[in-house]
């Protein structure tokens, strides 16, 4: 024999290539032999994985509705490019975490809230763990408060902030950080926080350049403003929004445009997105598009990602998801839900991410 | 052996002979690109024919292929395409182990990415097949395995 193909590839070749394998196949090749059981199960390799695919992975969206409940991931790109699409739900949890409510993503983690349970879920490594609950926020009742989930790269910590505003005149408001790593809750104090949130506006905050963001108004004036909460220094900071906002909005919310804070606004069946091309300067808004959002059938339109050729994807508040280009034309319209009722929807990534402290391996 | 100005390099070519016993020739800046062989060029000089015990007829023109497209800033998705369109999984295997010994970063990580996308939606019997490698898991243990994790096996492919 001239030459001799070796049979197998050595570890380190063989982990270059996993390294580039989305998540679902790599859950799958676990199953392979116990090395790769191990290989993959290991938190570097998640890490490793984690940041390679960062910059090419496709965001999904989690969708789940109620009756019956019903869990889809559905990537984005796949959805729109395919005409024959699958809508069978593709992911699982137990029944017992039922009823339950959406509450953040980040780094492949969902935070759901059930009966007043905090939970994290990986839905691509099926690792579910409860959280204790807050304080405060048992003795806070079923006022609706700020909430949100995001990341500190610099303790390598899952975070969710919880801001319960002041009710009344001599009630002081609130301010909570539960750290993963710490697990436990802790209040920030002396940070007062003078803003409501009306009814509508939007309880979950976006997270954004390492922060919080909420679409508040000032308790004193009534302005509308955003405030953030720096997840690294833990300090609030007010960032003003565009003069020409506007009042009398049906509905508002902050999102992600490109590399860009973006704010959308819906009345009269148009949609106004803003994009702040500078962060944190006033000056630098500017309306980018403008959508009518008339011929959708249930008149209602929620940005929730942009791809790279800056298209608008949103949900419409029912089972569809619906394509704008930046000009504001109607592209496409794709159902991703058989409930009409449509369902509870995240934008999320797939990760094997295990939570710090964590050796408990699905 | 007198010294050559480096600028002298866009002309040169050095001679590889495969494990086979073949000789090829590439151009000297194509062989830069290939760490392992700059480093025998480094040390037995450019005028020798560089000997690449593990790489044999079968694959070096390919690799050499890649590389002339790569010196000219010719490589587009369109050509890495066509580039292992007629190739079968085993024979990207061989090309990648190839790039791994020639230390040729940019060819490793296309093929990688290859494989990869190749592997992507074939079944686990498929994949250690493919590798080599044996499956040392109890009947038992590996039907807990795929009922635990059900929803990461819809759409594999059958065995081709």
């Amino acid at each position: 024999m001239e030459k001799m193909t070796p049979l197998y590839l050595p570890i380190e070749l063989i982990t270059q290539i996993l390294l580039r394998l989305p998540v679902k196949s790599l859950i799958c090749f676990k199953s392979v032999c116990k090395t790769w059981f191990t290989l993959i199960s290991n938190p570097n390799f998640a890490n490793s994985h984690f940041k390679f695919s960062e910059s090419t992975q496709t965001l999904r969206i989690l969708s789940i509705s109620a009756i019956p409940t019903q869990i889809r991931s559905v990537d984005f790109e796949v959805l729109f490019n395919n005409h024959s699409n699958s809508l069978n739900p593709n992911l699982s949890l137990p029944q017992s975490y039922f009823p339950l409510q959406i509450k953040g993503s980040c780094r492949g983690f969902i935070f759901f809230n059930c009966s007043s349970n905090n939970y994290i879920w990986n839905p691509s490594t099926g690792f579910c763990k409860s959280l204790p609950l807050s304080p405060i926020g048992s003795n806070f009742g079923t006022y609706s408060y700020l909430y949100g989930f995001g990341y500190d790269h610099s303790r390598d910590d899952y975070l969710l902030a919880s801001l319960y505003p002041a009710l009344a005149a001599d009630v002081s408001s609130h301010l909570e950080i539960f750290s993963l790593r710490d697990n436990a809750w802790k209040e920030i104090e002396d940070t007062p926080f003078p803003y409501w949130s009306p009814y509508h506006y939007p309880k979950l905050g976006l997270l954004f350049n390492e922060a919080l963001h909420w679409f508040v108004s000032r308790s004193s004036s009534l302005v509308d403003v955003i405030v953030s909460f720096n997840l690294m220094e833990r300090k609030l900071l007010e960032i003003p929004i565009p003069s020409d906002f506007g009042d009398y909005l049906l509905d508002i919310g902050s999102w992600v445009f490109g590399e860009f804070l973006s704010l959308w606004a819906m009345r009269n069946r148009i949609v106004e997105i803003w994009v702040m091309k500078e962060y944190k300067v006033h000056s630098s808004w500017i309306k980018n598009i403008v959508l009518s959002i008339d011929t959708l059938p249930t008149k209602c339109f929620f940005p929730i990602y942009s791809t790279k050729s800056d298209d608008v994807i949103g949900t419409d508040d029912g089972s569809g998801l619906v394509k704008y280009n930046n000009k504001g034309h109607l592209l496409e319209y794709r159902t991703y839900c058989d409930d009409p009722r449509g369902s509870q929807v995240v934008m999320y990534t797939e990760s094997l991410l295990s939570l710090p402290g964590d050796h408990e391996q699905v | 052996m007198a010294q050559e100005a480096s600028s002298s390099t866009s002309s040169k070519t050095i001679s590889l002979k495969t494990g086979d016993g073949e000789i090829f020739e590439i151009e000297a800046s194509a062989a830069k690109q290939m760490k392992t062989v700059q480093r025998l060029i480094d040390d037995l000089g450019d005028d020798i024919t560089i000997p690449l015990h593990n790489v044999f007829s079968k694959e070096l023109p390919k690799i050499i292929e890649y590389y002339k497209k790569d010196i000219t800033g010719e490589i587009t998705k369109d050509f890495e395409a066509e580039f292992v369109k007629d190739l079968n999984d085993d024979e990207v295997k061989v090309l990648f182990l190839a790039a791994n010994y020639l230390d040729a970063n940019k060819l490793f990580e296309f093929l990688s990415q290859n494989i990869a996308d190749r592997l992507e939606s074939k079944s686990v019997e498929y994949v250690r097949k493919y590798f080599g490698v044996e499956n040392d898991f109890t009947p038992e243990e590996e039907s807990k395995l795929r009922e635990e994790r059900a929803w990461s096996f819809r759409g594999i492919k059958e065995d081709e």
